[in-house]
């Protein structure tokens, strides 16, 4: 094969275009590691956490306390009775979907809404509320808390 | 001949009058043995209605009225039943009582025919502790031999005595305990109080007693929802009497309760959507003790469910302020029987406000800065969460993401039904906290979804600029590929 | 830059005689005629295939295969992670463009009779890739766990449950039991990631270095044209263009994920009745809609099972089809494959705009 002589004005030509080439070339090869890497680092919520949810501590919840959990887009109230028992319900009220809250002074998980009371099975003992309380799983693993759902 | 045609006469009318006397008694034998015996029954049954119609102890207790001799007359075979026991006598009330040819043909009488029917399916009509026979016969409530019509004074189920003929039974706690020991025993005595049974008392046939409200033969549990006092069916039972202006002239009070109280919330949630939380009327009047509350009383009567506004209040300033101004409390911004859902417009100090119908601008100066910052303050959530939503919304449509900004929405959600609760203890203070919490919430779901925003658009000018690099790049090995062809077919 | 590859090449050389290969190579050529833009389809397959590799294998790195997780973990990758919902919008969108790709790469091959001898096993290995990325397509579909695709699967291993005799067994081995559960998720995960790459990889191994070895196929009567005796080096000329078209399906399948992300669904439920208008995926569409015309039962035969036995059959002399077409073979053209290939690709059109239309 014989090289065929190239004049000034082709030679730049040829360098502008392996310019233009391996300048793009390296660019497309940063728009697919730039999107690739950022995947790879993870985001700062670590862990999908949705059906089952890492409450904390058992010792760092007291007895005769309630407190409410986001789980998933629900609200999930957990309650620890007097005698050291756990108990976690979908904390939305059965009435008009109020949010519910532990009372202490009661005994009762209570919704200031309506003034609707539910016992600590859940169950709706007291005003409007029509039905019990979805209840949800607690799990106990050492010393972690779990709620997860009942399946 | 004058002596012997009178007393041909004489013998003729004695005759005439001993034998019409003898045929009236013929009718009714057993009446006149009876009467002659001193039976009260039978001293009583000359006062009863059937007496006048006509009717004779045999059409009760069969056998042959004409006889008598006892043994003739008290016959089986000629249909004596004798004292008839249990059902026996409802049964043989029922045998005219339900007979139209009877009761319509006969008698032309305008009563019902559909009581024993009625009886039958109502509460009474349930089997008695004997298992042998209906709880109630026709004879527990009416009476057997005096029977009257009921609006006879001395009827026991004239609205006047109704009361006492009931209670009879369902005052008596060691008989209701063997039925349904859950029943209280105590209506009567709470009847005594309400303005119904004062009334009642003091001689006003008009005013409700047991059987306006439970109706007579067809009584239903009050959980039946049949039943007349069941929640839902209660405003129209109570609406029979207090709608009617013409049967109320004369009390002194309205007659268009339940027309407001149907358009109110508590109406609509009971009578549309049947939620049987809401309140009929005894929910806050009382049934048998029924009475307005007192002006006093009026939150703690709200109070057994709107338990926190009304907490709240009885610590307020206002409650000294109103009860010393004879003020019903909660019913005077929020009306007792047309209680419309409470927006934000009662609060404040603009139109509408039922603060400013007290707090001016040079009057009760205090309570009008208060009311017009809690206002503007519910304003500014108000507003804060229709852009969170709407933010939301947009993100949404656009196809991102946004779950946890959905989860936040409640969290104000939540702050504006507090702040509004917070109202009732009107302390700035408290309401301001809350609604802070509120708008805290709002920023964050905002934040979100602009973020979420933010990201559609980033993602398609992410997407024109690698366009860009990779069409620079294609053109250009598209030029490259070109000229090594040129190339090789010059070389060939 | 030169000189420095040039001393890898070397030292590599030295110690595995890459010389001869790469002269070997060198000799390619590419046909070039009418029917040449039909062979970049191998190469799209192919491309789009490695795509999937390497956007499932990261996908992997955030994907739970269990009942509990499997949906929120894509909702984790779709919303938390960074460019999450490129990498998965890139898989699901590529999957469907490689099924085309390859349907369309084999209906080019079927037409230019390209799988006649000495091409047979390129063409059978071919097919198993084909039949392999379906089921890549139907393993893949269920992970995300949304409702749709747990009715779908549903229904597709019911339908694999009509066969006769071993109809059943293989259903409880696809599903994993009797019903569709967080067993058949496991199952299915473990197809999808393992056990098909492994066979698929296996193939595209032997069908690759056939097609190297054999160089590419010529149409019938080739070679009696000497007007359009025209060629191409494989390198660079075909292999420059391949990557070009590489590129701009790149570019398609970038503006395909941003404008038209891959949807999440809803999740499964298995105690909810199934939602209404079920349709598998459109690469099965045209035998799920044939199977609705069957009626329920022709002589003494189940409809379905009619249905299933005629495509399974259907399937297997398409598959054979190197081993019956005499003519072609001899190097003669064959009016009657073309019209068979014809019949069968306007009734997989027809049928799956039918189904689509339902």
């Amino acid at each position: 094969m014989e090289n065929i002589e190239q004049t000034p004005a082709k030679q730049s030509k040829r360098d502008f275009l392996k310019y233009i080439l391996g300048g793009s070339f390296l660019a497309w090869i940063a728009t697919i590691l730039y999107p690739l890497v950022a995947y790879l680092k993870p985001p700062k919520q670590a862990e999908v956490e949705v059906t089952s949810v890492k409450v904390g501590k058992l010792q760092d919840i007291e007895k005769e306390s309630g407190q409410i959990v986001k789980f998933g887009n629900k609200p999930v109230i957990l309650v620890r009775a007097a005698n050291g028992e756990l108990s976690a319900f979908n904390a939305t009220c059965t009435h008009l979907d109020c949010t519910v809250q532990f009372r202490k002074d009661m005994g009762v998980i209570w919704c200031a809404c309506h003034n609707g009371k539910y016992d600590l099975t859940g169950r709706n003992i007291a005003g409007p509320p029509p039905r019990p309380l979805d209840p949800l799983r607690v799990i106990v693993q050492g010393e972690e808390v779990f709620i997860s759902k009942n399946v | 001949m004058t002596q012997r045609h009178s007393l041909r006469i004489s013998c003729f009318v004695f005759l005439l009058v001993t034998s019409v006397q003898t045929a009236i008694m013929a009718q009714d034998q057993c009446l006149t043995c009876h009467e002659a015996m001193e039976d009260s029954h039978a001293a009583l049954f000359k006062k009863d209605i059937h007496y006048a119609k006509g009717l004779t102890c045999a059409d009760c207790h069969g056998g042959d009225a004409s006889k008598e001799e006892m043994d003739a007359a008290m016959n089986a075979k000629a249909g004596y039943i004798g004292v008839p026991k249990g059902d026996r006598i409802s049964a043989t009330c029922s045998k005219c009582h339900s007979d139209a040819a009877v009761m319509v043909k006969r008698y032309r009488s305008a009563l019902p025919l559909d009581q024993m029917e009625l009886l039958e399916k109502s509460v009474h009509g349930k089997l008695s502790t004997s298992g042998r026979e209906h709880i109630a016969q026709c004879t527990s409530c009416h009476g057997s031999h005096g029977i009257v019509t009921k609006t006879n004074r001395t009827s026991p189920v004239h609205p006047l005595n109704l009361p006492a003929t009931c209670a009879k039974c369902h005052s008596n706690a060691t008989f209701m305990r063997t039925y349904d020991p859950g029943l209280p025993i105590d209506q009567l005595e709470k009847y005594r109080t309400s303005v119904h049974g004062k009334r009642n008392m003091s001689g006003d046939p008009k005013a409700a007693e047991c059987a306006s409200c439970h109706g007579s033969h067809e009584v239903l549990s009050a959980k039946d929802v049949r039943s007349s006092v069941y929640p839902t069916n209660l405003p129209a039972t109570c609406s029979k009497c207090h709608s009617n202006a013409t049967y109320m002239k004369g009390y002194g009070i309205a007659s268009d309760q339940h027309e407001q109280y149907a358009k109110s919330v508590h109406g609509k949630a009971l009578l549309e959507k049947k939620d049987l939380g809401a309140p009929a009327c005894n929910d806050c009047h009382g049934n048998h003790g029924a009475a307005p509350p007192g002006l006093e009383s009026v939150s703690k009567v709200c109070g057994t469910c709107h338990a926190l506004n009304a907490e709240l209040f009885s610590s307020s300033p206002h409650k000294k302020a109103f009860d010393s101004r004879k003020l019903p409390e909660c019913e005077t911004c929020h009306g007792n029987h047309e209680i419309v859902a409470a927006t934000d417009e009662l609060l404040g100090v603009g139109e509408g406000a039922v603060c400013a119908w007290c707090h001016k601008e040079n009057e009760n100066i205090k309570g009008f800065e208060v009311a017009r910052t809690m206002r503007s303050l519910a304003d500014s959530l108000i507003t804060a969460e229709n852009e969170a939503i709407s933010l939301v919304s947009e993100a949404e449509q656009k196809g991102m993401e946004v779950g946890e900004a959905k989860f936040k929405l409640r969290e104000i959600r939540q702050a504006r039904l507090e702040t509004r609760t917070k109202v009732h203890s009107f302390d700035l203070k408290q309401f301001q906290e809350v609604a802070d919490l509120g708008l805290a919430a709002t920023s964050t779901v905002t934040a979100e979804a602009g973020e979420a925003i933010d990201q559609y658009f980033f993602r398609r000018w992410g997407l024109l600029v690698a366009s860009l690099i990779i069409t620079i790049l294609a053109v250009s090995l598209f030029v490259y590929i070109r000229r090594i062809e040129k190339e090789q077919a010059q070389n060939r | 830059m030169k000189n420095k590859l040039l001393a890898l090449y070397r030292w590599i050389d030295e110690r595995v005689e890459l010389r001869d290969l790469i002269e070997f190579m060198g000799k390619k050529y590419v046909p070039v005629h009418e029917h040449s833009v039909w062979y970049y389809f191998g190469g799209v397959s192919l491309f789009l295939f490695i795509i999937q590799v390497v956007t499932g294998i990261l996908l992997l790195f955030y994907y739970k295969g269990s009942e509990e997780l499997a949906f929120e973990s894509i909702q984790f990758i779709m919303s938390k992670v960074e460019f999450g919902w490129l990498i998965r919008s890139i898989h699901s969108w590529a999957a469907n463009l490689f099924i085309l790709a390859a349907i369309i790469h084999m209906f080019s091959v079927y037409f230019t009779k390209a799988y006649r001898k000495p091409r047979e096993i390129t063409w059978l290995t071919g097919m198993a890739m084909l039949f392999l990325g379906m089921g890549f397509g139907f393993s893949g579909y269920l992970l995300p766990w949304n409702e749709l695709a747990f009715f779908a699967t549903k229904v597709g291993t019911d339908i694999a449950g009509v066969v006769p005799v071993i109809g059943k067994p293989i259903m409880i081995l696809l599903r994993g039991g009797e019903d569709v559960t967080g067993a058949t998720l496991s199952r299915m995960f473990g197809f999808h990631v393992a056990i098909f790459p492994g066979l698929f990889v296996v193939f595209l191994g032997i069908h690759l270095l056939l097609v190297q070895r054999q160089g590419m196929s010529e149409p019938i009567g080739f070679e009696n044209s000497p007007a359009n005796q025209k060629t191409m080096p494989f390198f660079p000329n075909f292999l420059l263009r391949d990557l070009l078209l590489w590129l701009l399906v790149l570019n398609v399948i970038a503006v395909l994920a941003v404008l038209f992300p891959w949807e999440l669904g809803v999740k499964a439920d298995p105690f909810a009745p199934a939602p209404s208008g079920i349709k598998p995926e459109w690469y099965f569409m045209f035998m799920f809609q044939s199977l609705k015309y069957i009626p329920a039962q022709v002589l003494f035969v189940d409809g379905e099972v009619l249905g299933i036995l005629l495509f399974g059959f259907a399937g297997l002399i398409w598959t054979l089809v190197p081993f019956w077409d005499r003519k072609s073979a001899a190097g003669q053209q064959n009016r009657l494959v073309n019209y068979i290939g014809l019949f069968v690709v306007l009734y997989m059109i027809l049928f799956t705009i039918l189904g689509w239309l339902a």
